[in-house]
């Protein structure tokens, strides 16, 4: 989508605007500023969290969990994906399974994964993955689906070996709805893996932010939500920066 | 993938262009009963020949096209192309030209039509070189930059032509190629497939449901009605050509597509 300058400003307006309210209602105490610390006390509090060792181990510690459930989870949920959706019958029989599986809320299985991993790295990547894979499978399904069966007549009566039809019509095909599949999939990902290090855990960002809230750090806390806030809009955004430059494969 | 010796046959073979259908049969077989899709279809299409197939839906004028690709298989009867029967899609022989959408949307429109060619991995400067040619052949010489959705649907059936003809088959076989366009478009594509196919001098086997359409463009009709799928009348179209608009209001044009008009009322 193309925006235009007036658009770019007004958005950036109500940025400033929101942390200028931010501001506002903590100085003049029209929140309590114990419960709302004001924003940039916030944001200073942000910039001394990132100097300390222990907090760049949180971040270390949960970018690790996150992108080992992903690259766990993206490509298995993707061959599940497709296998189910180039097999009629598999298709017929999996696919409302997987919409009942997918309607359930993941978090009621957690204690369930503490109790089989331990508290640790493996509880909360296999959380992560088992939160991200749902999602997965079934956006490449519909991917697979979005490959136009015209397509591939043509590379048929062309003469196109498999090989050539995976890679040069399957592939570009599903390229559009395959990374936006990858962005909601980051975004239950993340969620799966915090909620689990806020849940039970001894170390990560999602720790640290649980244990800021018991001790009633508020300046903290919302440092942490903040900083945990820009790393998911940034990677939200790397990707929807890939996805407008194949904005024109989309018909 | 073919051997790149193939590309370019130094010769055309003998008889190049020929089609040669003989009682060919199509069987549905489905859970309740077997439903026939064509019966006994024999034909014979002679070397640079333009052929019309028209009948009503459900004729298996489609089917039948389908398989002179090789893209289906019949369930009796024999297909030869050049004298060798075609079994499997063979791009040396045989050209095809689908409906609407067939281009791929994340190609240029030079990129579609080097795609037959890079299956087969024709050299980046023979592709480009051929591409060109058949881009200008079709009239879109400087547009080869464009994506599909930055042309108009006429300008992408000339795209869809040349990706057809790019690799000088001596057979084009076109499934209802211009029925996405509307009126006016479709008669200047009809005129500029005229101008390719004289200058071309292929094969050209071509559906549609226009009665006007077939008899504008065809040396011959074949008229093909449902329930089963057979040829029920041939018709040689002997209006001289060029073709021009104002034959559409003469006797004998009427004439050719009144005798059509019976034939599929009768069926539909």
């Amino acid at each position: 989508m193309q925006a235009t300058l007036t658009i770019k400003l007004a958005r950036v307006a109500i940025v400033i605007a929101t942390f200028a309210l931010w501001e506002l209602l903590s100085r003049t105490g029209l929140a309590n500023p114990r419960l709302l610390p004001s924003a940039s006390d916030t944001l200073a509090t942000l910039g001394d969290l990132l100097q300390r060792s222990s907090v760049r181990t949180d971040l270390l510690v949960t970018a690790t969990e996150v992108l080992t459930a992903f690259a766990l989870a993206v490509p298995m949920g993707a061959l599940i994906g497709f296998l189910i959706a180039e097999n009629r019958y598999f298709a017929d029989v999996a696919k409302p399974l997987l919409f009942f599986a997918f309607s359930i809320p993941k978090s009621i299985f957690l204690p369930m994964f503490i109790l089989v991993f331990g508290v640790g790295f493996a509880q909360k990547v296999g959380f992560g993955f088992f939160s991200t894979i749902f999602i997965v499978i079934m956006s490449t399904t519909t991917a697979v689906e979005s490959v136009k069966a015209e397509h591939l007549t043509v590379a048929r009566s062309y003469g196109a070996t498999r090989a050539q039809t995976a890679f040069r019509v399957y592939l570009p095909s599903m390229l559009p709805v395959l990374l936006e599949a990858l962005r909601i999939s980051m975004i239950f990902n993340l969620t799966g893996v915090i909620l689990a290090e806020m849940y039970a855990s001894r170390d990560g960002i999602g720790h640290q932010i649980a244990t800021w809230g018991e001790n009633f750090q508020m300046k903290q806390l919302l440092a942490g939500v903040v900083m945990v806030a820009a790393i998911a809009m940034t990677f939200n955004e790397l990707i929807r920066w890939v996805e407008t430059r194949c904005s024109h494969w989309r018909t | 993938m073919q051997p790149l010796a193939n590309v370019t046959p130094l010769k055309p073979p003998p008889r190049a262009g020929a089609i040669e259908v003989r009682n060919v049969g199509q069987v549905f077989r489905t859970r309740s009963q077997d439903v026939v899709a064509l019966e006994d279809v024999s034909l014979d299409i002679k070397p640079g020949r333009f052929v019309v197939l028209v009948g009503p839906s459900g004729c298996g004028k489609s089917t039948l096209l389908m398989m002179m690709a090789g893209l289906r298989a019949q369930t009796s009867g024999t297909i030869t192309i050049n004298g060798a029967p075609i079994a499997q899609p063979d791009p040396n022989r045989v050209g095809v030209v689908f409906q609407e959408a067939s281009l791929f949307p994340w190609l240029t429109a030079e990129d579609n039509v080097e795609f037959p060619l890079a299956l087969r991995g024709v050299a980046k400067a023979e592709r480009r070189a051929k591409a060109q040619d058949a881009l200008k052949l079709v009239g879109l010489e400087g547009f080869g930059k464009r994506h599909p959705h930055e042309l108009s649907g006429g300008m992408k059936q000339r795209v869809s032509i040349a990706r057809g003809l790019v690799q000088d088959p001596p057979v084009l076989l076109m499934d209802e190629p211009f029925a996405a366009l509307d009126e006016q478009t479709r008669m200047t594509m009809g005129d500029e497939l005229l101008r390719i196919w004289a200058a071309t001098g292929k094969t050209v086997v071509f559906v549609t449901h226009s009665l006007t359409e077939a008899v504008y463009l065809a040396d011959e009709v074949i008229v093909m009605s449902p329930r089963p799928g057979r040829i029920v009348d041939q018709l040689q179209v002997n209006l001289p050509r060029p073709r021009t608009y104002e034959m559409l209001s003469g006797d004998a044009f009427g004439a050719l597509r009144d005798r059509i008009w019976r034939h599929i009322r009768k069926s539909a």
